[in-house]
């Protein structure tokens, strides 16, 4: 069934993809910033630091930071897939499936994920802040995310829901 | 199970199931689908219009049978 919709969807569908391309290149630096990061003397003078305990729990923390990018990159690509498969069946006509409804419950899951891997990086750089040698990373984790989980849950429901009244609806006559 | 009956109706009235469907306004699939109990629901307002085709009262083309469900095949496709 070919129906009208706005134009904001083939926009989202394109930003999506060029999402996934740009995470995809965000992974890719992160991991080389991991193959980077054992070459301790290279790190130690770009931040100034001198060999000893608290260099080592810098560069782990960093270590840590990055392995946590790496996952929070493949996160966003599960979003961002999961994403793309469900604006194709807007397109289609027919988004409320219960496909659809799984979807959006593994994005809720994949966000609540990120919300916390942003508690993890927030508690390391805690651990190797300090004022000689301050490491200024965001470590994403907001309010807004939080929501953000609460929404896709509940959007999920929603979408359960509505393919459910789909299905009688489709064997209505 | 409900099922909808049609043919005694149909012949008593000499009209086709391609009649039925285009004085009713609904497609000939939709009618062979409520015809063969694949349906899970008939609006009141297609009732409506059958019955007034077939001029007939709805008991004359509803039937209950005890079992399975009305178009628990449909929703098994």
């Amino acid at each position: 069934m070919s129906r009208s919709y706005p134009a904001s969807l083939p926009i989202a569908y394109v930003v999506l993809r060029l999402l996934i391309v740009a995470n995809i290149a965000l992974a890719v630096a992160i991991a080389a910033l991991l193959l980077v990061l054992p070459h301790e003397a290279w790190i130690l003078q770009s931040l100034d630091l001198e060999p000893g305990p608290k260099a080592d729990r810098i560069i782990a923390g960093m270590r840590a930071i990055a392995v946590i990018g790496i996952v929070g990159c493949a996160l966003n690509h599960l979003i961002l897939k999961r994403l793309v498969r469900i604006v194709e069946t807007v397109r289609q006509g027919d988004p409320f499936l219960p496909v659809n409804a799984r979807r959006i419950h593994q994005i809720a899951w994949a966000l609540l994920s990120l919300q916390l891997l942003g508690i993890g990086v927030a508690v390391i750089v805690r651990l190797i802040n300090s004022k000689e040698h301050p490491i200024d990373i965001d470590s994403s984790a907001s309010i807004a995310g939080w929501i953000a989980v609460l929404f896709a849950f509940i959007l999920a429901r929603v979408f359960a829901e509505g393919s459910a009244m789909r299905d009688d609806l489709r064997g209505t006559i | 199970m409900i099922t909808v009956i049609l043919d005694d109706m149909l012949h008593a009235r000499r009209k086709t199931l391609t009649e039925l469907a285009e004085e009713v306004g609904i497609t000939l699939a939709n009618l062979s689908i409520l015809k063969t109990g694949k349906a899970r629901a008939i609006r009141f307002s297609t009732l409506d219009a059958i019955c007034a085709a077939l001029d007939c009262q709805p008991g004359d083309i509803l039937r209950y049978e005890p079992g399975a469900r009305s178009g628990e095949s449909a929703a098994a496709d």
